[in-house]
């Protein structure tokens, strides 16, 4: 008994103290999002008196709100564009029978070992062509295909029983409504996984939507994040701070939502 | 951000493979007046826009809002919307990708660095074009910044945010190790004896480190200038295609082993290689002295509790000053839209250099004004009685000898030299011998060089 009470002590301060480093970073940019330019650059820990200018100015500098819109419509979209895809092809390659079926799918799979960002100037190259910048189009349509996707519902699609596929045939289910009605059910998980994982990669995306907007139109928040920083000069980092903590209110909500689904998702798709 | 920062490596990489397409597929570049294909004609109601992609965040950007802003409501033609575009790197990288479609920009704000890259880009009209036109009297412009602008007699872009290297110093801390505060370091040796008087140790930790200087390709060049020598041949690279590098010569060991000794004396504070780091360093008083641009004296100034001091930047006892090449950026035509839309964003050029709108840009920024008669506003000598420190960046500009040295060099690769430089100084402050350190530096840069003008003339 006493033995494993001592171990569970062990355990749970080796976790405090992990959580403890893990958070400092987010407990420090929320510290100084509230500090004056001068606390900051004496590197204080905690604000000496507690400022809320700095919000004000994350909000003056740039279009926040309108930022935030639009990531979030951006974020929205390829989010369920890359569902719909996702599910669509993982049910071809888990389901239907064809030939030449794995060497598909392994080449769909080999894709992703090319970075995204080496094909970046090729599909700006044709976003452009298409007339695409500044719209919504090119920043979630680039997108929709994602061999990780595929990848992570195909393998979770594959422990399916076959008896549900027969009883649904029994049942004079098509593919469509096999997908749907029982497929998608019994993998809720991983689609809250992809759904999440995607959602959050939209939401951080830096580049891309750099490249392909050019004025505010469009424009998503972590540009507005880069606009708070001065070249050559000092950065208020007080500013920057504040838009930071503002932006990840989001994430962070999205992250305990669907906290336990993704960590089922996840491990499910990984050790299956 | 280690993701931005590899964001910018990718764009940087991506960009490389983009200029290499470039400059094969256009070899005619030269001759950017040749008209070809432009954008149409976009109109606000009845104001033609000006699209002005620039590089300037943070307060920055604020102040270039409100200008922006001012000459939109002073005139009834031209409308300029100003877009930011991410950092000098990565609004270049845009800007060379772009083609010509209706949001294609009249105006990129572009680092002086990229100077020969954008003459050669093929996308540009040269200024100089529009002076003619309009007999634009450039003498008024501030010449040791034209200098740099000019190649071949002909202005390529309109200076903007002009900006030079300083010696800023903690003038309490001076006073504290029986220094004169009023009496900054110009020489190597005044620097060397007083970053050592200034350097304050605790055990074997030290509390305060008399100097520093931010691990950035610019100040080498700023240290190397100053002194006379050239960084690559061909006078520069200015009469022609540069081919070797100089800085190498004893110009530059001169400034590697100063930094070197003081390395070893324990004198110099290592931070890296971000603006942030090392001046968060003198504000919270680890480092007495510094180099930094001028832009950001004033900031310096307000945020410090303690006096602050701005000098001019050292050189070699032996030598005399011949001042500095200016840092910033500049503003280029492109050749990508209408004759009307460019009569517009030459408009708003001939507006920026006026003395009224660089009063206001200088004082507001701390970068250095293109137009000297700006110094005579009343708003400029109100805010140099608040901050005579200022001062000093100005005369140390207009003292400079327009000379190939001050004018800088010109060739494409400097940002790959300039990471060169970085690394040979890094693996001097790690003990290697600061001449070969040096010869590493340059054998890198011609490689560059070699490699980039072979692209070049295919």
């Amino acid at each position: 008994m006493k033995e494993i009470r001592s171990k569970k002590f062990i355990f749970y301060t080796l976790l405090i103290i992990s959580a403890l480093v893990i958070f400092f970073p987010i407990f420090y940019a929320i510290s100084v999002s509230f500090m004056s330019e001068g606390d900051v650059r004496a590197r204080k820990l905690w604000p000496s008196d507690f400022t809320f200018s700095n919000y004000g100015s994350a909000f003056e500098q740039m279009p926040l709100l309108h930022y935030l819109k639009n990531s979030f419509i951006v974020s929205s979209v390829v989010m369920i564009g890359q569902l719909i895809l996702s599910s669509l092809a993982a049910y071809t390659f888990a389901f239907l029978q064809f030939k030449g079926r794995n060497v598909l799918f392994f080449i769909f799979i080999s894709t992703m070992l090319i970075p995204w960002e080496a094909t970046m100037i090729p599909n700006f190259l044709m976003v452009q062509g298409l007339g695409w910048t500044n719209s919504y189009a090119g920043l979630t349509i680039p997108f929709f295909a994602t061999a990780f996707g595929i990848f992570l519902l195909r393998q979770h699609f594959l422990t399916v029983p076959y008896e549900l596929r027969e009883a649904s045939l029994i049942e004079g289910l098509g593919h469509f409504g096999f997908l749907t009605r029982v497929v998608v059910p019994y993998c809720k998980t991983s689609f809250i996984t992809l759904g999440v994982y995607s959602f959050l990669t939209t939401w951080n995306m830096y580049l891309w939507p750099l490249l392909v907007t050019s004025d505010d139109s469009a424009r998503t928040v972590q540009i507005g994040m880069k606009q708070l920083r001065s070249q050559e000069m000092a950065t208020d980092w007080g500013g920057v701070m504040a838009g930071a903590t503002i932006i990840v209110i989001p994430t962070l909500i999205l992250l305990f939502l669907g906290q336990k689904q993704l960590q089922q998702g996840l491990t499910k798709g990984a050790i299956k | 951000m280690t993701l931005l920062k590899k964001g910018t490596a990718v764009l940087a990489a991506g960009f490389m493979a983009m200029s290499l397409a470039a400059c094969s597929s256009n070899s005619s570049s030269g001759n950017a007046s040749e008209k070809k294909e432009v954008a149409p004609v976009e109109k606000e109601g009845d104001k033609t826009v000006v699209r002005f992609w620039h590089a300037m965040g943070g307060d920055t950007q604020k102040v270039l809002g409100d200008i922006v802003q001012d000459y939109n409501e002073s005139q009834e033609k031209y409308e300029i919307k100003a877009e930011f575009q991410g950092t000098y790197e990565e609004s270049l990288t845009k800007f060379r990708s772009t083609k010509t479609s209706k949001t294609a920009p009249a105006l990129v704000q572009s680092s002086e660095i990229t100077t020969k890259y954008m003459i050669d880009s093929g996308k540009i009209t040269p200024v100089q074009e529009w002076m003619d036109k309009d007999n634009y009297d450039t003498s008024q412009l501030e010449e040791a910044i034209t200098n740099y602008y000019t190649v071949d007699d002909k202005m390529y872009s309109m200076p903007f945010n002009s900006s030079t290297p300083v010696l800023i110093y903690n003038k309490d801390a001076f006073k504290e190790a029986g220094l004169d505060p009023e009496k900054a370091p110009r020489t190597y040796s005044e620097l060397q004896k007083a970053a050592k008087a200034l350097t304050k140790k605790e055990g074997n930790s030290t509390k305060q480190y008399g100097f520093s200087m931010l691990n950035y390709g610019w100040f080498f060049e700023e240290l190397l200038a100053t002194q006379g020598g050239l960084y690559v041949d061909q006078e520069n690279g200015r009469e022609g295609t540069a081919e070797k590098a100089k800085f190498q010569g004893k110009e530059g060991e001169r400034v590697f082993n100063l930094l070197n000794d003081m390395n070893k004396e324990g004198s110099l504070g290592n931070y890296g290689t971000n603006w942030d780091d090392i001046r968060a360093a003198f504000q919270s008083k680890q480092v007495a002295m510094y180099l930094d641009s001028s832009a950001g004296v004033r900031n310096t100034i307000d945020t410090a509790d303690f006096n602050v001091g701005v000098a001019y930047i050292p050189h070699p006892d032996e030598v005399d000053s011949e001042g500095v090449i200016i840092g910033g950026a500049s503003l280029w035509m492109t050749n990508m839209v209408s004759d009307e839309t460019q009569q517009g964003a030459w408009d708003f050029m001939k507006y920026l250099a006026t003395k009224e709108v660089q009063a206001k840009w200088h004082t507001g920024t701390g970068y250095s004004s293109i137009n000297p008669d700006a110094y005579e506003e009343e708003l400029v000598k109100e805010q140099y009685k608040k901050y005579p420190q200022l001062q000093v960046t100005v005369e140390q500009l207009q003292s400079t000898k327009k000379s190939p040295a001050t004018q800088g060099a010109l060739i494409t690769v400097l940002p790959e030299s300039r990471e060169a430089i970085v690394k040979a100084l890094e693996s001097m402050y790690e003990g290697k011998d600061p001449k070969q350190a040096l010869k590493e530096a340059a054998e890198a840069t011609e490689r560059a060089m070699k490699l980039s003008n072979r692209t070049a003339q295919k």
